[in-house]
């Protein structure tokens, strides 16, 4: 696969305040490629680098190969979706995806042609003399990506465009716009801030925050193989504990020595121990490794979330099986769910229950959706 | 409640529209006057058409308007746009604040302000005339472009910023963005500031009053300058027919908006299931953007256009300046000396000319002007005592007598007389005596006489005063036998008591200028000090009911209005011929009958058509026999007083106001 | 400051730019020069004489013997007193209007506002004139009332003309401002306060009012700025009795006494802006939905 945009160390900011700090990426043609990140972290500001509407500070913006730092937005063979899809209001659907190819002097025939062809793949035929403002969101939406690709860009840029929709049309859309990127073969660069989103449709994940990557990876990657705390926290659910590494593959924490999978720490480095709740298993009290009490139960549906007190820190576990407030159980982990990271700045500040609460953790979701 | 809306709403617009239906049905009266329908007629009509001045005025009005309104809607929209893609957020509500000003500045501030400045800024440059078309239009631009700001700014804060961000994303350049994707957006704000603009700019009199020069009286001012005669009821007759104009675009634009209302209708249906506004059917966009953008474009190259020829100063332009309604013009048969002066001298010398004829208010309006080197004219009419002080300020230029012969029928009364001794300077033009005008079917005749009946307590609430101090206060001074020239400050004093009392026991009513003649003429009033010849336009117009008599006391003033050449003249000589042309005995005829003053021409006053058609009461009235004229005339008559005396009446004068 | 960045600044400046330089050259300095003028004297040599004869100048008072009073105190006074009579009448009659017509039809809407501007076409100094003809003691008024039998009442003349000509040509920029914020307004938000229990002036008092403020900020700016400093009003319908602020600036611009004249203006500007910024202070903080 080839290297169709390239940052080299970009740093960007805003009145001050350092928006990127020295970010690199490189972003293959072909693939399906999503910037992760809570809001403020600087995906937005980089998906508009690549479409040309910001300039870096420092560091380049690389097309094929070429630097287009000072490329406007119109000259760039790269579009954009919109966030709340920026469709020209006083243009009826028809002219508003046609609008690149007009801008081109594309003959009227062609035009027609290629308007209808886009309408079709986003299933909107019949719509062509419709206002725009009288479409529903999910339709607006569709007429936001024929718009963007209809003049056969290399890259497809989205922010956020899922944003606005319910969790039904959003869930339908993700997979359209999976089957769009695979039939066009067109490279998207995905903005959300929405993990599940992130995980579900993208080759390749971008996790950001504060203005760095902290990781990138496949799915899998990221999600098995989390970088630092923040990455383990933002992407599912995690506990993080102080751990310290005796050897390779062994691990003490919660004041009980592990067998793990990793190793290449020095000895008794201080590390982060990742554990998901899914990978720990209830027992009875005494035969686990840990022990602990269980303060709350919350019942999803294909499982129980349980919270349990270890010696203080508050884990959180997943489980089929039932069990009640204030029983004292038995912990047990099995090494390959034993994920070691190194310290980092972000130790310490995730990954602990004590104050969790499904309310909570929705209600700054939202703050977060509303704020960017 | 319901109904009670109802009635609250019809009683609102009846009260919006009372002085228009007002203004339409006296538009049809017979009569000159405003207060009783004598009957039906289209005289007033005819009489506008005629009025070359008034559809001047009003051509420059809806030049000016346009112009405004163009360079204020295509700046301010400009203005707008910058000033939302301002990064600085202090540079921003800087001039977000600037931009406040002259919305909240009261008008008189901003056309006082702007006066000073250009004035100022002439002076620097050393350009003869500092008030012209370009700072008239100037100040309507800056008083406008706020209103077209505030109009676009806000479209633009609410449109989606990400719009142009997505037009070049599809490739337009930041330019094509702009005009295929932000203007059409903002366009409805863009028009309604034009319109904002355009309606400003055509009410606007008071910053118009400060900024306007030479050469272009905006319909506003020649109204306001009516003042020395009244207000014509063919200003009416203009005010019904802007009316009708107005109601008749009124209905053509809702003509065409039920055209397209199925088609809202649709739109609007469709809208209510999604959200935000209901889009305008691309086609009459289009139309309302070409119109919009067009009549910018157009407004601006009218604007650019007619500044260049405003201020290319012809080869043969004279330029007049003398007191509303005080030239025969046309109106009701009469000749128009203008216009025939134009003719004249085109047959005589072969060339054409151009007459700016303009009017002030009064002599202090025009001296203002004048003095601060605002605006040029070539010929000025001043009265008598503010020729004395233009000759002393060097203001005026000596005449060449030879380029006027027809001086020699001004009559020998009229020379040496204090104001311009050596007669270097003046040409008089008409002449009066201030007298008292009385309705006798209210005043005992016992009682008139003198000035005291002014005083006369048993007319409580019926006497008209002069409404500016020099009158005023000379009427206070020749009743009590004082010298209405003396620097002795207690006299004044004197007057000023003389003047309270006669307020504070009510005999007064109102003080008045031109209001005299409807008040005299419907009976409001019963008593009022004014020009003799006035006292004939009054006679003409009273209502049944009312008898005006007129007397002159034994002391009153005497004036002269003078013909003369201002420093600032740019063409003596054709000035000169103007003079001379205004004495031959045609026009001196008609403007002595047009304004019913006297005349010092022995070409009038001799002539037996002129005597006959003013009829014997009137010529003993207006030519009474004084025995010495000059002698009464330069013990009576005003003369011009010092900066400081004149500061201390003009607060005397206040004082009075304000109890 | 890289290469896009002044780029971008500079079709900015360009847009922005000859407006920069318009408000600069033709609003600013110009206040300078009022500034310039109220403190020089006909030398122009700096004084502070003429801001000084405004508030001591002193005239004999109007009932009592020998007691004086300050003359442009007084004048500002009076003229205070008609702006606020005048802008009080607007609001508490345009402010219903509004709301009547913001609850109308679209169509009723349209045309009823279209109604209210058409005045506002015809020159203001005629439409002044007008009334003076429909309000003298011979005039359509009172031949009106005479007939119906009510006795003849004197209006012209009287500070009840001078507010009724204020109210008039003034109404309409009162309106304005208050009918397109309560056409903008969304009247669940009226239906939510019935709702929660409200009466119906508690929604007036307690939505709709605070709702609609900054309409009624703007209306009040724009009828009492015109209405503090009007000259033909007041020398039309006052029947030259009384004199107000503008009178007494033009009065000054006549006699020729610019610098006199510029204090006035000054005093009364700066007075206007602490006025409004007084104003906009206190509402802002006490409204919502405001700019």
């Amino acid at each position: 696969m080839d290297k169709i945009i390239e940052l080299k160390n970009i740093t960007k900011s805003f009145d001050g305040e350092v928006v990127l700090d020295n970010i690199s990426l490189d972003i293959y043609d072909n693939e399906f490629i999503t910037l992760l990140g809570p809001s403020g972290c600087g995906k937005t500001t980089t998906l508009r680098l690549i479409g040309g509407f910001e300039t870096p500070d420092s560091g380049d913006v690389l097309f094929m190969g070429q630097r287009i730092n000072d490329v406007p937005p119109h000259k760039r063979n790269v579009n954009t979706v919109f966030q709340r899809y920026a469709l020209f209001p006083h243009l009826n659907v028809f002219e508003n995806v046609a609008f690149p190819l007009r801008e081109r002097k594309v003959p009227r025939d062609e035009i027609e042609t290629r308007v209808e062809e886009m309408l079709a793949m986003v299933a909107l035929k019949g719509f062509e003399h419709r206002a725009v403002t009288s479409l529903s969101g999910g339709q607006q939406q569709r007429v936001a990506i024929a718009r963007a690709l209809v003049g056969k860009p290399r890259v497809l840029l989205l922010d956020e465009p899922l944003a606005a929709l319910d969790l039904k049309l959003r869930k339908d859309m993700q997979q359209e716009l999976k089957n769009i990127q695979k039939a066009t073969g067109i490279t998207f660069v995905f903005v959300t801030h929405d993990q599940e989103e992130a995980l579900s449709m993208s080759d390749t994940i971008v996790v950001m925050s504060e203005g760095r990557i902290q990781q990138i990876g496949s799915s899998q990657d990221v999600y098995n193989e989390p970088q630092n705390a923040f990455v383990a926290d933002f992407i599912g659910e995690s506990n993080i504990v102080d751990g310290v590494m005796l050897a390779d593959r062994s691990v003490s924490f919660s004041g009980h020595v592990f067998d793990c999978v990793d190793g290449g720490f020095g000895k008794n480095e201080p590390v982060d121990v990742v554990v998901r709740p899914e990978d720990v298993d209830i027992v009875p009290e005494g035969q686990g490794q840990l022990s602990g009490v269980v303060t709350s139960v919350t019942f999803m549906g294909v499982h129980y979330e349980v919270i349990v007190d270890i010696g203080g820190f508050k884990w959180m576990i997943q489980t089929t099986d039932f069990v009640g407030v204030d029983a004292h159980i038995g912990l047990v982990i099995e090494p390959d769910a034993i994920h070691i990271m190194k310290k980092s700045e972000y130790s310490g500040l995730y990954g602990d229950y004590a104050s969790f609460s499904n309310e909570f953790d929705e209600l700054s979701d939202a703050e977060s959706e509303g704020s960017e | 409640m319901k109904k009670a809306s109802k009635i609250f709403t019809a009683l609102m617009f009846l009260f919006l529209f009372a002085p228009l239906v007002i203004l339409l049905v006296f538009s049809f009266n017979e009569a000159r006057s405003l207060s009783v329908f004598s009957g039906f007629s289209l005289k007033w009509y005819r009489e506008l058409f005629r009025d070359t001045e008034t559809l001047k005025a009003v051509r420059n009005t809806l030049v000016l308007a346009v112009c405004a309104a163009g360079v204020s809607t295509v700046m301010g929209t400009a203005a707008a746009v910058g000033i939302h893609r301002m990064r600085s957020k202090y540079l921003r509500s800087a001039l977000d604040m600037v931009t406040n000003i002259p919305m909240i500045n009261p008008d008189i501030i901003t056309g006082i302000s702007m006066m000073l400045m250009f004035v100022f800024a002439s002076r620097l440059l050393g350009l003869a005339n500092s008030l012209s078309f370009i700072t008239l239009l100037i100040a309507h631009i800056t008083f406008c472009l706020p209103y077209v700001i505030l109009q676009v700014l806000p479209k633009l804060r609410q449109m989606d910023a990400s719009l142009p961000e997505a037009a070049m994303d599809l490739g337009c350049t930041p330019w094509g963005a702009f005009w295929k994707v932000e203007l059409p957006e903002i366009m409805p704000a863009i028009v309604t500031g034009l319109i904002m603009a355009f309606t400003l700019s055509l009410d606007d009199f008071v910053i118009s009053y400060f900024t306007t020069g030479t050469g272009f009286q905006t319909l506003p001012i020649r109204i306001y300058n009516m003042t020395k005669k009244t207000v014509t009821p063919d200003m009416y007759a203009l005010a019904t027919i802007i009316f009708f104009v107005i109601l008749a675009l009124l209905l053509l634009s809702n003509l065409t908006d039920s055209e397209d209302s199925q088609k809202l209708r649709a739109a609007r249906r469709a809208k209510r299931a999604a959200s935000g506004r209901p889009p305008m059917d691309p086609r009459r966009r289009r139309i309302l953007y070409a119109c919009g953008g067009s009549l910018a474009v157009i407004a601006v190259v009218a604007a650019v256009v007619f500044a260049v020829t405003e201020t290319d100063n012809k080869p043969q332009v004279l330029n007049v300046y003398n007191w509303g309604e005080y030239i025969s013009d046309g109106s009701e048969g009469s000749m128009d000396v203008v216009k025939e002066f134009a003719a004249w001298y085109e047959e005589e010398y072969g060339r054409p000319v151009q007459v700016n004829y303009e009017t002030f208010a009064s002599n202090e309006d025009m001296y203002a002007k004048l003095s601060k080197n605002a605006i040029s004219y070539d010929v000025i009419i001043p009265s008598d005592y503010m020729i004395a002080r233009m000759i002393d300020e060097d203001m005026l230029l000596p005449l060449d007598f030879d380029n006027i012969p027809n001086y020699q029928y001004v009559d020998e009364d009229f020379r040496g007389l204090y104001y311009d001794p050596e007669d270097m300077y003046s040409v008089p033009y008409a002449y009066g005596i201030v007298g008292v005008i009385y309705n006798a079917n209210v005043v005992d005749e016992a009682d008139t006489g003198g000035w005291d009946l002014m005083w006369n307590e048993k007319y409580a609430g019926q006497v008209l005063q002069f409404n500016n101090s020099r009158d005023a206060f000379g009427t206070a001074m020749y009743r009590a036998g004082i010298d209405v020239n003396t620097t002795d400050r207690s006299q004044w004093d004197l007057a000023l008591e003389s003047l309270l009392e006669q307020r504070r026991s009510g005999v007064v009513r109102s003080y008045v200028m031109d209001e005299v003649y409807n008040m005299m003429e419907s009976g409001e009033g019963a008593i009022a000090a004014y020009y003799a010849g006035d006292y004939f336009t009054m006679l003409d117009a009273q209502a049944e009911g009312v008898d005006l008599r007129f007397y002159y006391p034994e002391r009153t003033n005497f004036y002269i209005d003078a013909m003369c050449i201002p420093s600032c003249c740019q063409n003596k000589e054709l000035a000169e011929i103007f003079i001379n042309y205004m004495l031959s005995k045609e026009p001196a005829i008609a403007n002595a009958e047009y304004t019913y003053y006297a005349s010092p021409n022995r070409l009038v006053y001799e002539d037996p058509d002129y005597i006959e058609e003013m009829g014997e009461e009137a010529m003993a009235i207006l030519y009474p026999d004084w025995g010495d004229f000059a002698e009464k005339y330069n013990t009576y008559a005003y003369r011009n007083l010092d900066n400081d005396l004149l500061d201390y009446i003009n607060s005397l004068w206040e004082t009075l106001k304000i109890n | 400051m890289t290469k896009k960045k002044t780029r971008s600044s500079l079709v900015t400046g360009l847009a922005g730019g000859p407006y920069e330089v318009w408000a600069v050259l033709f609003i600013l300095v110009p206040l300078a020069f009022v500034a310039y003028y109220a403190f020089t004297d006909n030398d122009f040599r700096f004084t502070t004489a003429n801001i000084v004869r405004f508030f001591t100048d002193t005239s004999p008072a109007a009932g009592g013997e020998g007691t004086m009073v300050r003359t442009y105190l007084v004048i500002s006074w009076r003229s205070i007193k008609l702006a606020v009579i005048s802008t009080a009448v607007c609001l508490l009659l345009g402010y219903p209007l509004a709301y009547i017509i913001s609850r109308s039809s679209p169509r009723a809407q349209k045309t009823m506002m279209t109604l209210i501007m058409i005045p506002m076409w015809m020159n203001f100094l005629i439409r002044t004139y007008a009334w003076m003809t429909i309000l003298q003691d011979t005039g359509i008024l009172n031949n009106l009332l005479a007939k119906l039998g009510l006795g003849r009442i004197h209006i012209i003349g009287t500070e009840t003309a001078v507010i009724i000509g204020m109210v008039y040509d003034y109404l309409p920029y009162m309106i304005l401002p208050i009918y397109s914020i309560m056409a903008k307004m969304d009247f669940k938000l009226i239906e939510a306060a019935r709702d929660l229990g409200c009466a119906p002036a508690g929604v007036l008092r307690r939505v709709i009012l605070p709702l609609s403020m900054p309409g009624v900020v703007n209306g009040i700016t724009m009828v009492l700025i015109p209405s503090i400093s009007t000259f033909y009003i007041s020398q039309k319908l006052g029947d030259g009795m009384f004199f107000l602020l503008g009178d007494a600036i033009e009065g000054q611009y006549v006699a020729n006494n610019l610098h006199f004249a510029a204090a006035i203006a000054f005093i009364l500007m700066v007075a206007l802006l602490a006025a409004m910024a007084a104003m906009r202070y206190f509402t802002d903080r006490h409204t919502y939905g405001g700019q």
